[in-house]
């Protein structure tokens, strides 16, 4: 049976280093995919799921289990992000290749789904990156946190350090400024709708 | 709660986006749950826009973010070695060791041999003579030696300027020397020479005399410092094993006593 974070991270405090590195194997992908998501760009996500790793392994002695480790690794990253969005005076960037490799997506998709329903996918995935590019930072962030992290609205509140009403409020004028503008891009429907 | 809201109740629930989102998400607690399905079953528009919103998560779903080859992982740095101490003696073989250096000097030493004689200066140590026997040409059937044989290089020369001498008288008519353009006569063209080898060969032999000086010196100032290393290493020992010290001691000074005989 698995460690728990909580296992995993006592014994990293004790100077296991084998136990962080079960974390960062277990963390890694959430955490790219948060500072992917939020910055968008790759390799800045990169450098920044890599640098979240290095601050929370020199800060684990001051980590004391008052949040759960994934929301102290978030927080990490989120910062992070913010510096990088400062530094570089920039919004996020959606992006996507020029081209849709058949191939490559094939690789990818489940026996079930057609050639056809695995490019509108991918199609409809680009339409939603350019989309979320344009939300304000903070609308952004909580449906990030919500819709591909799960987090519960007090986790996300925590997070962000906002009362919980501001969460609600910033997910339903995200989610509804994201609708009007798939809408006017054309993407009516669900896939597979 | 009941399961019948007022029309303020109702209008309460369409203005209340946070009812709405909660539900979304499903995080209304019980009682609000069902308070927010009665308004639904009566309210087309937040039905509506719970429908809308519905499926623009279903589109946002498949946003999904390349599948890089991270592998992080955090790797302890490698220690750094500990400074080396400048100069420690460790029991035992600590003075071994020092003991080996002061046998390798002294022979290093007694290897020295400086004569002057019929043959010029010859200065010889037992390092020169592990040195590269290219590095001089050999002379008077020494073929490891470095001698300076200032005197057969001074015959030698002298032999040489003889025979040109000769060629030249050989040749008198066709070819004015030198020497009788300067104004001098041979005699004292050979005898300037002489001078001058005699002044360089002085010069020579006072700087090889410094230089053994000043390696003997320095000889004598590592001896020096190695035997105050290897007092002082024989201190530490004194409390733990004090035969064995003593041992080496007497080692040392028997040593000690060699080299400065084979100095003297």
């Amino acid at each position: 049976m698995p460690s728990t974070d909580e296992e995993l991270v006592a014994r990293s405090r004790g100077g296991d280093l084998d136990s962080f590195n079960q974390l960062v194997l277990r963390w890694e992908r959430p955490i790219y995919a948060l500072a992917y998501r939020v910055i968008g760009r790759e390799e800045d996500a990169r450098d920044v799921a890599q640098e979240t790793f290095l601050r929370a392994f020199r800060a684990l002695k001051g980590f004391k289990g008052q949040a759960k480790f994934s929301s102290w690794l978030y927080r990490i990253a989120l910062n992070l992000c913010r510096d990088w969005m400062r530094r570089e005076r920039r919004t996020p960037v959606a992006q996507a290749p020029e081209g849709i490799d058949i191939i490559e997506l094939a690789g990818e998709t489940n026996p079930s789904e057609s050639i056809e329903d695995l490019v509108s996918r991918h199609e409809l995935g680009r339409a939603v990156a350019k989309a979320m590019s344009h939300l304000p930072e903070e609308q952004r962030t909580a449906i990030i946190l919500k819709e591909y992290h799960g987090l519960t609205f007090r986790e996300i509140a925590d997070l962000l350090d906002c009362p919980l009403s501001t969460v609600k409020t910033r997910l339903y004028q995200g989610l509804t400024v994201l609708r009007r503008q798939l809408r006017e891009a054309g993407v009516e429907s669900t896939f597979g709708k | 709660m009941t399961g019948r809201l007022t029309r303020q109740d109702d209008t309460h629930m369409c203005d209340s986006k946070e009812l709405l989102v909660g539900f979304l998400y499903g995080e209304l607690d019980p009682s609000e749950k069902r308070t927010f399905e009665v308004h639904l079953g009566t309210c087309a528009e937040c039905r509506d826009e719970l429908a809308a919103l519905r499926m623009t998560r279903g589109q946002i779903a498949l946003w999904t973010p390349p599948v890089p080859d991270l592998d992080f992982h955090v790797a302890r740095r490698a220690a750094a070695p500990p400074p080396a101490p400048r100069f420690r003696i460790a029991p035992a073989w600590g003075l071994a060791a020092a003991a080996v250096l002061v046998m390798a000097l002294a022979t290093a030493i007694a290897n020295v041999e400086v004569r002057y004689g019929h043959d010029g200066l010859v200065v010889r140590t037992g390092w020169q003579r592990a040195a590269d026997p290219t590095a001089s040409a050999p002379r008077g059937g020494e073929p490891n030696a470095t001698p300076v044989d200032w005197k057969a290089q001074a015959d030698h020369l002298d032999r040489r300027l003889r025979d040109l001498e000769r060629a030249m008288s050989r040749n008198a008519g066709s070819v004015v020397p030198a020497a009788a353009a300067s104004g001098l006569s041979d005699a004292q063209v050979l005898q300037r020479v002489r001078e001058m080898l005699s002044q360089s060969e002085t010069r020579q032999q006072r700087a090889v005399a410094a230089r053994v000086a000043e390696i003997t010196r320095d000889f004598d100032a590592q001896r020096r410092v190695d035997l105050a290393a290897i007092d002082q290493g024989m201190a530490r020992l004194q409390n733990t094993s004090g035969a064995e010290v003593k041992q080496y001691r007497d080692l040392i000074q028997r040593m000690y006593r060699a080299t400065s005989y084979q100095q003297k």
